[in-house]
């Protein structure tokens, strides 16, 4: 019926309906397509959100579930049997093997120790004493997808991690890696080229954290510096 | 009923039915997934060793390898073994190097079981992985003279696989770590060893 919308509202709510024409057009058309049209809108909204929602949470990004400790998140249960359904669902979709709890802990993080983001146009300190563990890996990953590795005959690939029998260190035993898009001395991991969010990722192998990361806490994580930015 | 409130109603319900939705479709992604790492070392189970599935990257050219595994750590070499118990226990065996190495159990739910090299001996690591009947028959026929020196581990359904980790600490230990995760062996143990 097109002639419904054309009736002028009744006197009393004309007041309330005059400053709001688009809502009112919005509501006119519920009532025309009635209760049919509302339930297919339900239905619409609950399949579009609940999927969108769905395949939101599981892009690749854990949403919960990680300890906080600094600037690193420590995700101790991804790889064990009481992992919750949104990482397990992020590993169907990946075809990620995590690393279970008997075999290491992995950290990441997305922020400076003083909460920025890691801005790949910075440079930064990462240095600290090393975690209790067998051995360790500290990487650098872009949210880009890598390039295609150039053939024969180019330039190596840039470093993109440091294990930790590689790794230079002072006397004390402790370790300084420079993250920076420019070359720096000492132990540099060169940032990962053109735009988009950094996260660095620290692999603890054979570690005893794993089972508490109360450990963790106690013997600290690298510390995360921004030293300057251009 | 007002217009609104019908609105409003419609849109309350299409909303709770949105975190239904929502809490169903993660709940099926991994029954549904077919690019999982379950899934796809499926292809590896007629295999007696473990396939690399990611090489290491610490230096030199890189090893093809299955690509399917990705952000994974640069200098580790992983390899994938599936087994399947209907067919019998199966030994895992693992000759471990100079290089740290992990070995890992998945079900179809996560990994149930993780083992390190410190835990070989004389070099080897060595794992049978069964059902539940299965070790209860091998309780059974045991023979009571003979200490069996075995690691028993009970797996909680019948499929699975086996993830190796090697760690390459150094650009020279690339070649080495890949071919360790290339060369851990999980037969069939059959009942006439």
């Amino acid at each position: 019926m097109p002639t419904e919308t054309l009736v002028p509202p009744p006197p009393g709510r004309a007041a309330s309906r005059r400053p709001l024409p688009r809502l009112l057009r919005r509501l006119a058309r519920p009532r025309r397509l009635g209760t049919v049209g509302l339930v297919l809108y339900a239905l619409g909204l609950g399949a579009v959100l609940g999927l969108a929602s769905a395949n939101w949470a599981t892009r690749g990004r854990y949403p919960f579930g990680g300890v906080a400790l600094n600037a690193w998140t420590a995700w101790p249960k991804i790889g064990s049997r009481d992992a919750d359904p949104y990482v397990r669902a992020i590993h169907a979709r990946t075809g990620e093997i995590p690393l279970a709890l008997g075999e290491g802990l992995l950290l990441t993080a997305i922020t400076d120790d003083a909460g920025r983001r890691l801005d790949p146009s910075c440079r930064y300190r990462i240095a600290g004493a090393t975690p209790p563990a067998r051995a360790w890996t500290l990487t650098v990953e872009s949210s880009r997808r890598p390039k295609p590795a150039p053939r024969a005959g180019a330039a190596p690939p840039p470093r993109t991690g440091f294990t930790s029998t590689e790794v230079l260190r002072d006397r004390d035993g402790r370790f300084a890696v420079a993250l920076s898009p420019t070359v720096q001395p000492g132990n540099w991991l060169p940032m990962p080229a053109g735009e988009g969010s950094v996260r660095l990722v620290l692999r603890l192998y054979d570690t005893p954290v794993a089972a508490s990361t109360g450990v963790l806490e106690r013997e600290g994580v690298p510390s995360i510096t921004r030293e300057d930015c251009p | 009923m007002t217009p609104l409130g019908r609105f409003l109603l419609a849109t309350l319900c299409g909303l709770v039915l949105a975190g239904l939705v929502h809490v169903a479709t993660v709940l099926a992604i991994p029954y549904l997934a077919t690019g999982d790492a379950f899934a796809r070392s499926r292809a590896t189970l007629a295999n007696d060793t473990s396939v690399l599935v990611h090489a290491a990257e610490t230096g030199g050219p890189v090893e093809p390898a299955e690509g399917w595994l990705r952000r994974q750590d640069p200098a580790a070499a992983v390899g994938v073994c599936a087994y399947d118990l209907d067919d019998g226990p199966v030994r895992i065996t693992a000759e471990t190097g100079p290089l740290l190495e992990t070995i890992a159990l998945h079900g179809r739910n996560g990994a149930y079981y993780a083992i390190t090299d410190q835990a070989a001996l004389r070099g080897t690591v060595e794992l049978v992985v069964m059902t539940k009947r299965q070790f209860d028959e091998a309780l059974a026929t045991a023979d009571e003279d003979e200490r069996n020196r075995d690691v028993r581990i009970v797996a909680p359904s019948r499929e699975g696989f086996v993830s190796v980790r090697v760690l390459a600490g150094l650009p020279s230990q690339q070649a080495q770590a890949n071919e360790a995760a290339r060369s851990v062996s999980c037969t069939i143990d059959g009942p006439d060893e």
